[in-house]
């Protein structure tokens, strides 16, 4: 079965940054400028070519119930098991690739002056990582899915490894097990799904094709087990609570744009394995659970915010916020109303934007103090009046501030869990103002107040953004007011793959759904 | 013997008269280093090219004592493979030492010999004597380096404790023989089949025999506890020949249990199954928590190895239960693996080309900025041997475990404890990868460079090793014909 169209537009966009990072290979490495812009030139590249992918996707978008894939491409790849190299993109492959394409290019041009040491390996690893991210958003086939998620795994462990801090070998070992425990099961369940639908249809063709496989109705049982060894591996990439540990740890190692990726795509590969397999395939499984899932949510929500409330280290105040945000993804996710999985979407998508900036924002300060020490911070406003102002705007719509688009997602996820339970969405308010307080009590110590000693004696050191800086968050910036505005961008994108979603897990509820 | 009888064992005789050729050129005109090498591997291709075509008409020889079949051409062409390999990689640690190369380049072509021997083996007295002209050569590598104290001492560890396993599974085939009458493996087959389907108890000889039988096998894989050999004969061996005994030897004797507990003993399956099993589920657990505290990475990768033998095991337990798929992806399995770390120990050999190098972990601080292709390369096999896609490797877990999920029940546990397995292997595969790229050189090592041979045999390694798991469906082919050769006459 081929069924490739015109131009393999998906494949280009997931291959494109391999591409560049093959030329880069044959760059001499003392040639540290050609291989910089070369890295740049390839990922601004693939950005482009995937804005093509929205501009060509919403005149043709389906409003059917079924998961509706445009510009599939499949080809046999392994017949013997019916494995194909299947992709195709639907509204919320398009919004997340494009999170990924435009993090990407971001990140190496942010990477540009802290990484001076091995820049092509660096250059190298972050464009193979580009590959691996785009193409578990991309892949349609459950084995092909798999190995682009332990793609991204090798990239991601050496950058944390040979860029990162003091405590890096330490804190990408602890990345690398903890994701290769959850996901290697994840590879028995996938096995063991495709074999369970060759054993009812006798034949291994389609074995490991999404769309064959959704919806399939495997036995009850069998979805238990399967649904509890993916979730496995999602819960660990989202983090959830209890597998939340290793996200702290790498956060603060990792370089700068290592963060950036982590928190804005990485945790959204987690989130993204939920919606597009879990729950269409082990429908049943997810209902039963879902009430497990909603309690861990819960919990990572209040426990992420209230040690973000008193971390001394910047970085680490970040990734426990991250911990609290992804919370709101999860929930939104298993209360299973369209409000609620599309908060949950809009926020994966925000807190890419939002968060990506305040890692970015965290680098820009590192630089010049080496220090996070939230302590020893104070009175910054006056001396770096850019990255104040700036930091300030981040850190408003990280704290959901209306306008923003921290704010739409979350309430989406509020309003969708007060239709399932007005006492969860009672705590969930709750927190959003906690994670106001801690949040703005960290602006306020860092900005504003008495100038430190510290911060004096930094001089000259202390200059404010550079234009580089600036030219890195802008578009952030512009995205997150955009969202902030006019939430239907992303909604109206991703609204064919949500009613999809829940038809699959609830076919009475989809049927209920507008347009 | 009739002419129809050798152009069947063709391959066989070409690989002894090779051994003997490469000898006597060697003492016709000594030191003459490169024409050895190049009538070695020259006359490989040859056996190779004669191997693929005997292969096309499958036949017997020597009155049904020698059988071609499509398993047969798999596992020979494999072996001649790692022999390839091997002498590829071998000249670059043995010349700076002194260790003469026409010698190393005879014994592995007679133990290669041997191993063809095993896989047309149609009768168990045939297989004896193969098995044993594979793992004698073995014995005279450990020692290979025979002013090297920890060589000698691996060399005669490895010797004792090989020759005693001899007896013991001789001592099985003889039960075995006593109890059904015939040495000839379909004819056990036959008898066996009618006693299975007889009676319910084995009879006390038989379990003997099956006992003897299966712990000897398990010494040959180095399956755990019958492992105790391997770290001290690897470690001490020279790296190349390290290389070569973590995977001729050990496939070699996975060819055994092919011919013998898959075809003699096959229609007896339910009652080794549980045997298997448990080694299984040990050797991969045990390997893998020993290799984790070791900070010599020849003797990690000699536990990794067991740990191997322990993941090549599920897929016999699960063909054992009925999947062919277990068969497929043992044969599978065992080519990838000869392949990925064939590729590893060239890396510490290289390594090594200075004499005095040793292959603790601080060898290899810093690789990745001295010698960054080589660094790579590692990095590749690495994780290959990891399990990380898109490797050979991973394919290879991948073949084992789909087979041991579509057995159920109780292989389903046994394919989790492999895949927690692999994740706990990452630890200290990964450790190595910290030390290339993380960490920095005490000191400054002086670079070596390499031979043309050595390069030659990176690169075939690597390109196999990542084709292998991205497009394995060519090779799929050959893996599936050679299963179902000895495994639809049993279902």
């Amino acid at each position: 079965m081929i069924e490739v169209g015109a131009v393999p537009i998906v494949s280009v966009v997931t291959f494109l940054p391999l591409v560049g990072a093959l030329v880069i290979a044959v760059i001499p490495r003392a040639r540290v400028e050609e291989i910089r812009w070369t890295a740049l030139g390839f990922a601004l590249a693939t950005w482009i070519v995937s804005l093509l992918l929205v501009v060509g996707f919403l005149p043709g978008r389906d409003t059917g119930p079924a998961m509706a894939f445009q510009y599939k491409e499949a080809v046999d790849w392994i017949p013997l098991f019916g494995i194909q190299y299947k992709v195709g993109v639907d509204g919320l492959s398009i919004a997340l690739v494009v999170l990924t394409t435009t993090l990407s290019w971001i990140s190496i041009l942010a990477s540009f002056s802290p990484i001076r040491e091995r820049v092509k390996e660096y250059m190298i690893s972050f464009l193979v990582l580009e590959v691996g991210m785009i193409g578990v958003f991309v892949a349609l086939d459950l084995f092909l899915f798999y190995i682009f998620w332990e793609v991204v795994l090798v990239p991601m462990y050496l950058i944390i490894g040979i860029w990162g801090g003091a405590n890096r070998i330490y804190a990408t070992i602890k990345f690398v097990l903890y994701t290769l425990v959850g996901s290697l099961l994840m590879l028995v369940a996938i096995l063991a799904t495709a074999f369970s639908y060759q054993a009812a249809t006798g034949s291994w063709a389609g074995a490991f094709d999404l769309e064959k496989l959704a919806g399939f109705g495997f036995a009850p049982t069998f979805q238990l087990f399967a649904f509890a060894a993916f979730a496995l591996a999602f819960a660990i990439k989202v983090p959830m609570f209890p597998f939340h540990t290793w996200l702290p740890d790498a956060h603060v190692e990792a370089p700068t744009a290592g963060s950036v990726i982590l928190a804005g795509v990485l945790l959204k590969l987690g989130g993204y394995g939920f919606i597009r397999f879990a729950l269409p395939l082990f429908p049943k499984a997810a209902h039963d659970f879902a009430p497990l899932m909603i309690g861990l949510s819960v919990v990572a929500i209040i426990y992420g915010a209230i040690v973000a409330l008193v971390q001394p280290d910047l970085k680490k105040l970040v990734a426990y916020s991250s911990v609290s945000h992804m919370g709101f993804v999860t929930i939104g996710i298993f209360v299973f109303t369209q409000q609620g999985l599309q908060g949950a979407i809009l926020q994966m998508v925000n807190h890419g934007l939002i968060t990506g900036a305040l890692f970015l924002l965290v680098g820009v300060i590192y630089e010049r103090t080496h220090d996070r020490t939230i302590a020893k911070m104070g009175g910054l406003g006056g001396p770096v009046p850019v990255f104040a102002a700036t930091l300030g705007f981040f850190v408003f719509a990280s704290a959901g501030l209306p306008g923003l688009a921290g704010f739409v997602g979350e309430f989406l996820v509020f309003v969708g869990t007060f239709a399932f339970s007005p006492w969860v969405a009672a705590i969930i308010a709750f927190v959003m103002v906690l994670g106001a307080a801690y949040l703005l009590w960290m602006t306020q110590r860092i900005l504003f107040g008495e100038v430190t000693d510290f911060v004096r004696g930094l001089g000259d050191h202390l200059t404010d953004m550079r234009p580089v800086e600036i030219l890195t968050l802008a578009p952030l910036g512009a995205l997150t007011v955009a969202f902030g505005l006019f939430p239907g961008l992303v909604l109206d994108l991703v609204a064919g793959s949500v009613r999809a979603v829940l038809a699959a897990v609830d076919p009475g509820l989809a049927a209920t759904i507008g347009r | 013997m009739t002419w129809s009888d050798l152009s069947v064992v063709a391959p066989l005789v070409a690989a002894i008269g090779l051994a003997a050729l490469v000898l006597v050129a060697d003492l016709a005109v000594p030191g003459r280093r490169a024409l050895v090498l190049a009538i070695a591997l020259l006359g490989l291709g040859g056996i190779a090219a004669l191997v693929a075509w005997t292969g096309q008409t499958p036949g017997t020889a020597f009155g049904g004592t020698y059988r071609v079949d499509d398993l047969t051409t798999f596992l020979q062409l494999v072996f001649v493979g790692i022999i390839a390999l091997t002498l590829l990689f071998g000249p670059d640690y043995l010349e700076p030492r002194g260790l003469p190369v026409a010698e190393f380049a005879t014994i592995l072509l007679f133990a290669m010999s041997g191993a063809m021997l095993v896989s047309a083996a149609a009768d168990l007295l045939v297989l004896f004597l193969g098995l044993e002209l594979m793992v004698i050569p073995g014995y005279l590598l450990a020692g290979y380096h025979k002013h090297d104290a920890l060589s000698a001492e691996g060399a005669v560890k490895y010797f004792l404790l090989g020759s005693f396993s001899s007896a013991i599974f001789l001592f099985g085939l003889a039960f075995v023989w006593g109890l059904s009458g015939t040495t000839r493996i379909d004819g056990v087959a036959d008898v066996l089949a009618g006693i299975a389907a007889g009676r319910t108890i084995l009879s006390p000889g038989l379990a003997m025999g099956l006992a003897l039988l299966t712990t000897g096998v398990a010494f040959k894989v180095a399956a755990v506890p019958f492992h105790y050999w391997t770290p001290d004969a690897y470690q001490g061996s020279p790296t190349p020949v390290t290389g070569y005994l973590s995977v001729g030897p050990k496939v070699g004797a996975f060819a055994v249990i092919m011919r013998l507990f898959v075809e003699a003993l096959g229609p007896l399956r339910e009652e080794w199954v549980i045997v298997f099993f448990v080694l299984a589920a040990v050797t991969m657990t045990l390997g893998n928590l020993v290799a984790l505290t070791q900070d010599n990475v020849k003797r990690m990768l000699a536990y990794s190895s067991i740990a191997h033998t322990g993941y090549m095991l599920v897929g016999l337990t699960a063909y054992a239960e009925g999947q062919i798929q277990g068969l497929e992806g043992l044969l599978f399995y065992g080519a990838a693996y000869a392949v990925m770390n064939l590729g590893a120990f060239a890396v510490i050999g290289a390594l090594q080309r200075r004499p005095g190098v040793t292959s603790r972990l601080e060898t290899f601080a810093g690789l990745g900025r001295r010698e960054p292709l080589l660094g790579a390369l590692m990095v590749l096999f690495l994780l290959s041997l990891t399990g990380i896609p898109p490797t050979a490797g991973f394919f290879a877990k991948a073949y084992v475990i789909i087979a041991a999920v579509q057995g159920g029940g109780w292989l389903t546990v046994l394919a989790v404890i492999a895949v927690l397995n692999a994740a706990a292997a990452a630890f200290y595969y990964l450790r190595v990868i910290v030390y290339m790229y993380m960490r920095e050189p005490q000191g400054e090592p002086a670079p070596v460079g390499h031979g043309g041979l050595m390069r030659t045999g990176l690169a075939v390694t690597a390109i196999l090793t990542i084709l292998l798991g991205l497009f394995p469906q060519p090779f799929l082919a050959s893996v599936t014909s050679a299963a179902a050769a000895i495994g639809t006459a049993l279902h």
